[in-house]
């Protein structure tokens, strides 16, 4: 799409930003992908629109307060990005023009704590881990509070569990084949201890040496999702310095958020003195379903124990996972790699669960409404298990799913994969 | 400045007015009060979006409706005749003739909340509002072992309102014909706010509707026709050499008895534009590409019929290579669809042509094309529905480095290839504003004055999509 981004004045994420715009030739071929559009049906709320949106802000024309509510709520799901024929990188776009235009932005002062708050909280295990216990004994009160305090409480599980450290260095288990780094994570410490522990015992098995590297931290997606990008960069470059790219196979993650952060690490620092660095590190990351992958294509994985009976799983395409990295074959190959296990399709299955990094707490009610037709959605199929690959999307779904009634157990493709191979599937 | 010029450039029209939000004239609180403030879009940040369809350029509207119901629709008009504003009807605004795009400030009635869908399987029929997306229809329809053939590349977001606005085709128009074909009954309102039930006794005033591109009426309604699917589909696909031998072999496997469902081409750069995207392995090599499916009730009949058009192809000098699987076909088409929109890899802007010519004439009008693309400074590709000898040359450009009316002569000068071979300048895509200069060369003035008292009969004041399909009156001063 033809403009006039001042792209001089903008500098390297300028230059993001306007290449996002010249290629968007406005077909609406998006539109369908699209969970706001779904929900709203305007054109302010799609991707194309919001284009148009940015364009106007970054030309002068048109007030960034006015285009903020509907930029706002987009989910960053990409799934534009795939149902886009043209190459329109929109996650790049709406990245670049949230850092860009937050320090413009004008607040409320509740508005202001509660996002420094959750930055403050989400990169920060055991800071979140407590919040996450004061949370639960909150939970009976959540009638009686505000709307923005409700959403967050909905979503904390029945319990939480306590924190498991994990080892700086598992070795590997038999003949080591290959050597690791792994990015901890920084919510699903907390929240989900197990798809940690589970990764290292699957990857251990499969005689992977992993290593956890010191002075990791947060990825930065949140903050720089959220257009906190000073914030992102400390953390960016935190990771640069931690993980040494030469001295590994491959840098795993097993949260698709965090996967997709790390992979766009050069697109953060474009123009920058460490893109390079960030170039040489970007091209080591997989998620942890990808790398396992390529152990199974290479007739090298472990075969998992057969389940004990006949089990559907409906898996859930992670829109961090799916739409953002291009990971889709990886994990049901996986899963359909354990004998006995089929891997359902859940209908509309591109659409977002509303999860989405912060989305959830800061767009409640979109967020309430795609969560609500995603475990129906996924519910439809009937499955035994519900397999993501992501912390967010699966502490959603888990809740929405149980709300609609349904004790059906929600795991990470990993946990899968680890019963299998205890021989507890 | 001239309409072409305002076509071709993005940011020509007049400087946007600044804002700080808020209803910013008295047709929006009008209809604010008539309708609620959900369904009425008043914010600059609102109103901006509505200005474009895939031509990407128009006028800033004054206000956007979101019509749930018919009586909403019917609320709005009234509204904007008491202003004295025109109205432009879009759907999910992915033409690219500029049919949605409003040439004047005005009220935008926008139909993607209109989307109440009923099947009547006992009937065969679907009563869809105009925001129906094209392939729900299909999809509601399929439980009832039936479907809806119109099938236009943008089926997946494009609406039936603006299907029947633009008569859409798609590659399934060969066999089972366009949107138009399907339609028993419309639901229109016409631009006193009146609203009219047609069927197609009588005069075919639905016929008259459909195509109009919104200047007659605004479809809010209708009713189709479903069928059922054919139980078998054979697809191959075969490449050429030389565009025009790819022409020849459609010619020949034509003549020699096929009716394949679906006949579709695309040229080299298209090609590599879809392969670009979705990386199928296609021959990126072939100067031309040609996808072809036959269907039918009758497995032996759909082989035999492939079998025609892959002997056509060989014998043009065509490879052949035949789908193994419905997913491999599935794919191919996908590859097909895609083709407009991938056509962005290339260059940011494009003029698109839909000229339909003699299908006999097809080999001789797509070399001439390819010639005037060659001798031009400007990137030129070709695809299209060739079974219709329906093509849709596409000049590519950068509008930033690029001359708009050197882009505007070269469009001219192939739809005066399509008219000299028989032909007419638009298939599917309407005429828009893009194509409205070239219709003085395509209608003869006794015809166009025919047309002229249509629109003067049903829109006397001229409220309806203004600045569309017909070229302004020459003003004769006397001297």
């Amino acid at each position: 799409m033809n403009n006039d981004i001042p792209v001089q004045a903008l500098g390297g994420q300028g230059e993001v930003m306007a290449h996002a715009v010249d290629a968007c030739v406005h077909c609406g071929f998006c539109l369908p992908a699209c969970p706001t559009y779904a929900l709203l049906g305007d054109e302010m709320d799609s991707p194309r629109g919001r284009i148009v949106l940015m364009k106007e802000v970054l030309e002068g024309g048109l007030p960034l307060a006015d285009a903020a509510p509907h930029l706002d709520r987009c989910l960053g799901c990409q799934a534009c990005v795939t149902a886009c024929p043209s190459g329109v990188p929109y996650g790049e776009l709406i990245t670049a023009f949230r850092g860009w235009s937050e320090p413009q932005r004008q607040r409320s002062a509740f508005a202001r704590s509660k996002r420094w708050a959750i930055l403050k909280a989400l990169p920060a295990p055991k800071l979140f881990s407590v919040a996450a216990r004061v949370g639960q004994f909150a939970k009976p009160l959540a009638p009686v509070l505000p709307a923005a305090l409700r959403g967050p409480l909905d979503l904390l599980p029945e319990s939480v569990p306590a924190m498991q450290p994990s080892a700086k260095v598992t070795p590997a288990r038999g003949v080591q084949r290959g050597r690791v780094a792994f990015l901890v994570g920084c919510a699903q410490q907390a929240l989900a201890p197990n798809f940690n522990a589970a990764t290292l015992r699957v990857l251990a098995r499969n005689g992977i040496e992993v290593v956890i590297p010191d002075g990791q931290g947060c990825c930065g997606a949140a903050a720089l999702h959220t257009g906190a990008r000073d914030e992102a960069l400390k953390l960016v470059r935190a990771n640069l310095d931690a993980f040494n790219p030469d001295d590994f196979d491959a840098i795993l993650s097993n949260a698709a958020g965090c996967g997709a952060g790390l992979k766009e690490y050069p697109m953060v620092l474009h123009g920058e003195p460490d893109e390079t660095r960030a170039k040489a590190f970007a091209a080591k990351v997989m998620d942890i379903s990808e790398y396992l992958n390529t152990l199974l294509q290479n007739g090298e994985l472990e075969p998992p124990v057969p389940a004990s009976r006949p089990l559907t799983v409906a898996y859930h395409d992670a829109c961090h996972l799916a739409h953002a990295q291009g990971v889709r074959a990886a994990p049901r190959a996986l899963l359909r790699a354990i004998p006995g296990v089929s891997v359902l399709e859940v209908p509309e299955g591109d659409l977002c669960c509303g999860s989405a990094g912060t989305y959830n707490l800061e767009q409640p009610e979109l967020a309430g409404q795609l969560g609500a037709r995603k475990a129906k959605n996924i519910l439809s199929t009937t499955a035994d298990l519900i397999a993501s690959g992501n912390i967010g999307c699966h502490t959603q779904i888990q809740s929405h799913v149980r709300r609609q009634g349904s004790p059906t157990p929600v795991l990470h493709t990993i946990e899968i994969l680890d019963r299998a191979y205890r021989g507890e599937l | 400045m001239s309409t072409e010029k305002l076509a071709l450039t993005t940011n020509s029209s007049a400087r946007k007015p600044a804002s700080a939000g808020g209803a910013s004239n008295a047709l929006a609180a009008d209809l604010t009060r008539a309708l609620g403030p959900r369904k009425v879009l008043s914010n600059l940040s609102e109103r901006l979006n509505y200005r474009y369809d895939a031509i990407q350029f128009g006028a800033t509207p004054l206000a956007v409706v979101l019509p749930e119901s018919t009586e909403d629709v019917v609320a709005a008009v009234r509204a904007s005749r008491a202003a004295g504003v025109p109205i432009v009807g879009r759907g999910a605004a992915s033409g690219l003739s500029g049919g949605a795009a409003p040439l004047e400030p005005g009220l935008v009635i926008s139909f993607t909340r209109m989307t109440r869908l009923t099947i009547h399987p006992e009937r065969r029929e679907a009563t869809a509002q105009a925001g129906v997306v094209t392939l729900a229809v299909t999809e509601a329809a399929k439980p009832h072992g039936l479907i809806y053939p119109p099938d236009p590349a943008s089926f997946r977001t494009s609406t039936i309102g603006g299907n029947l606005a633009e008569n859409a085709g798609g590659p399934m128009c060969f066999k089972y014909g366009v949107s138009g074909d399907y339609v028993r009954a419309l639901e229109f309102v016409d631009a006193d706010g009146e609203v009219h039930r047609l069927t197609r006794d009588v005069f075919d005033l639905a016929g008259l509707l459909i195509g109009s591109e919104g200047t007659l009426g605004l479809i809010t309604e209708a009713t189709l026709r479903l069928i059922p699917p054919p139980k078998f589909t054979r697809t191959l696909m075969a490449h050429f050499p030389e565009v025009g031998a790819c022409a020849e072999a459609v010619s020949r496997a034509i003549a020699a008895g096929a009716v394949p469902s679906k006949l579709e081409f695309m040229d080299r750069a298209c090609t590599n534009a879809v392969e670009d995207y979705l990386h199928l392995g296609l021959p990126r090599d072939a100067e031309a590409v040609l996808l072809v499916d036959t269907d039918g009730e009758d497995l032996d009949t759909v082989q035999d019929e492939l079998r025609l058009v892959e002997d056509a192809c060989v014998a043009s000098g065509g490879t052949v290579r035949r789908a193994a699987t419905d997913d491999e076909g599935a794919q191919l088409w996908r590859a097909r669809r895609s083709v407009s929109p991938a056509l962005g890899r290339i260059r940011p802007q494009r003029m698109n042509e839909d000229i339909v010519v003699p299908r006999s004439a097809l080999p001789d009008v797509v070399r001439e094309i390819r010639a005037l693309g060659d001798a031009s400074p400007f990137r030129l590709v070709q695809f299209g529905h060739i079974g219709d000898g329906n093509l849709h040359p596409n000049i590519l450009f950068d509008p930033r480095t690029e001359d708009a009316h050197a882009v505007h002569d070269l469009a001219h000068r192939i739809a005066l290839v399509a008219i000299r071979h028989g032909g007419v300048l638009s298939g599917e895509h309407g005429i828009g504003s893009m194509k409205r200069d070239f219709m003085t060369d395509a209608v003869d003035p006794a015809t166009m004055q025919a047309l002229r008292g249509v629109k003067r009969a049903l829109d006397p004041s001229g409220a309806l999509n203004p600045g569309k399909i017909l070229p302004a009156e020459e003003v004769m001063v006397d001297g």
